[in-house]
């Protein structure tokens, strides 16, 4: 194998490199820098947006949530996804029609001048540093974890999760953005490859579709149904994680600011077709590598369960692959994340535009060393980790489409209430505070309120002429 | 364009409908597996056609949507 892992890992490593240097330009803009320029086409969107989206959440944890809670867990994503590149469309629409003509720095900056108050701007930086780097921390976590396996004794986890960080600083410093959306296409291609070869050698196990449900009847028949052999797929929970995911182009600012770097409307609307025939071509296999591990591996443990599966059972050329789609998975996520939160930072800071990407570059570094250390001590399911990050973020949702959407001068009270909705979940997350109450979850109850406060301000709101300044278009 | 909004109105709603009835009992009864389409379980099989055809909704949508009426930019 370690043959294979070297051929696949230079390849890989090759094209990192040409993506990096194609994208680099000496005395490039803080633009070109931060928003590539602002001219992504169709197959390079589809790809940076899939590749942001699908990573080790769902190269190793929706395997590992099929195996476990059985095939009520499309729902919880598949679903999900389809209704999320449809709001992406409304959504997208929007966003874009916003920032038509003004320099875009980041949702941060944009909701504080939408709402003229830089509180705004600073609520939703928080929520987006408190749940986008435990999920990085995970996700670089996951990576290691399998190295390990793989290479059993060659490096401690945490100089895995030292190396992937180093080379995420590097490839980001070199190219900016727009490396990091090459690198993205290349990573989700090898993502959709890996996950289906993987999934077929699965699917095979059994002999076809029908048969491997017959045999998973016969071993588990829970796993069958909603809500699961651990109650976990309630209408509740899924409907929750509906919302959760929906808001995910809203208030996870990677997304966002992808879908305002695309090149037209056109191209950003046809991106969202794609990235849903793209997340039922990315979630199918995953049913087959879960129901396989239900199978064979149902008393395991989670990473016993990755170690066997994706490598010992594969051959060697393959579970090559698999470690160099997991990194590619992991690495094309956790870096959008982190240069988004870099990108943030941006649109709230103020003076000299060296100064600002100074310290831009320095608070990408600093974000990142914080997600590395997170990576060595955060223990939690995938899966259930990147649904808290979904919600977490999913809060600020009903603060920014109101935002943007309004045409009205509206109260900052929703201001307030967002930032008093990220302290309560976070209370319920410390388990100072409870998760459910009259049997529904805090998070659901959450998305409500603030969308029912959401309208109200709107409607009491009062109406103001807009200025929309002149554009080039 | 009245034309367009309406049909876009008609995608908002039956992308909202196909949303909703997902979590009811005609897509995941609980605990219920059958009646199960060329082995696939009810659930799985009934989802992932709403899945389908929220995707083919996003594609018309992209057709009929009115904002794309004054839109200059190009592909």
């Amino acid at each position: 194998m370690i043959f294979w892992v070297w051929v696949f890992g230079l390849i890989y490593a090759g094209l990192l490199v040409f993506a990096s240097l194609r994208s680099y330009k000496k005395n490039r803009s803080s633009e070109e820098f931060m928003m590539a320029g602002s001219n992504i086409g169709l197959t390079l969107g589809v790809l940076t947006f899939a590749a942001a989206l699908f990573s080790t959440f769902t190269f190793l944890g929706m395997p590992d949530f099929f195996r476990i809670n059985g095939v009520a867990a499309w729902i919880f994503l598949a679903v999900s996804d389809g209704a999320m590149v449809f709001l992406l469309l409304w959504f997208g629409y929007h966003i874009r029609m916003k920032v038509k003509g003004m320099e875009f720095r980041g949702v941060a900056g944009l909701i504080s001048r939408c709402y003229e108050n830089r509180l705004a701007g600073y609520v939703f930086f928080l929520s987006s540093f408190l749940f986008l780097i435990p999920y990085v921390g995970i996700q670089i976590q996951g990576i290691a974890i399998f190295m390990d396996a793989a290479f059993p004794g060659s490096f401690p986890a945490w100089g895995w999760s030292a190396g992937i960080v180093l080379i995420m600083l590097i490839y980001s410093e070199i190219g900016g953005l727009k490396a990091i959306i090459f690198s993205d296409a290349i990573q989700g291609l090898l993502l959709l490859g890996v996950i289906w070869i993987i999934g077929w050698a699965c699917l095979s196990h059994f002999g076809g579709i029908g048969p491997m449900f017959d045999k998973i009847g016969t071993v588990q028949e829970d796993l069958l149904s909603s809500p699961g052999p651990q109650g976990l797929l309630t209408p509740q929970f899924l409907f929750a994680s509906l919302i959760a995911i929906l808001m995910i182009p809203v208030t996870q600012p990677q997304f966002t600011t992808r879908i305002v770097v695309m090149k037209s409307m056109k191209t950003m609307q046809l991106m969202a077709v794609s990235l849903g025939a793209f997340a039922i071509l990315v979630i199918l296999p995953t049913i087959f590598i879960g129901m396989y591990g239900a199978d064979l591996y149902s008393e395991y443990g989670r990473d016993e369960f990755f170690a066997n599966a994706f490598l010992y059972d594969q051959p060697d050329a393959v579970a090559a692959l698999a470690i160099i789609g997991l990194i590619a998975a992991g690495l094309s996520t956790t870096n959008a994340q982190i240069f988004a939160l870099g990108s943030e930072l941006r649109g709230l800071l103020r003076g000299n535009e060296n100064s600002i990407m100074t310290k831009t570059k320095i608070g990408i570094f600093v974000f990142s060393v914080i997600a590395f250390f997170f990576s060595i001590i955060v223990i939690d399911q995938l899966v259930l980790l990147a649904r808290v990050s979904f919600a977490g973020t999913g809060i600020m949702g009903p603060m920014i489409i109101l935002g943007i959407l309004s045409n009205r001068k509206v109260s900052p009270a929703i201001i307030y209430l967002s930032l008093t909705g990220l302290i309560i979940f976070l209370l319920s997350l410390g388990g100072w505070i409870p998760d459910m109450y009259f049997d529904i979850r805090l998070d659901l109850i959450l998305f409500i309120t603030l969308g029912i406060a959401a309208v109200i301000s709107h409607l009491t709101g009062t109406k103001r002429q807009l200025i929309r300044p002149k554009t080039k278009e | 364009m009245e034309k367009k909004r309406l049909y876009w109105r008609i995608c908002c709603v039956a992308a909202i409908i196909l949303s909703i009835i997902t979590f009811t009992p005609l897509v995941i009864p609980q605990g219920v597996s059958k009646p199960e389409l060329g082995g696939v379980p009810y659930s799985l099989w009934t989802s992932f056609v709403i899945t389908v055809l929220l995707v083919i909704l996003t594609y018309i949508g992209t057709r009929v949507h009115p904002g794309m009426q004054n839109e200059e930019e190009d592909l």
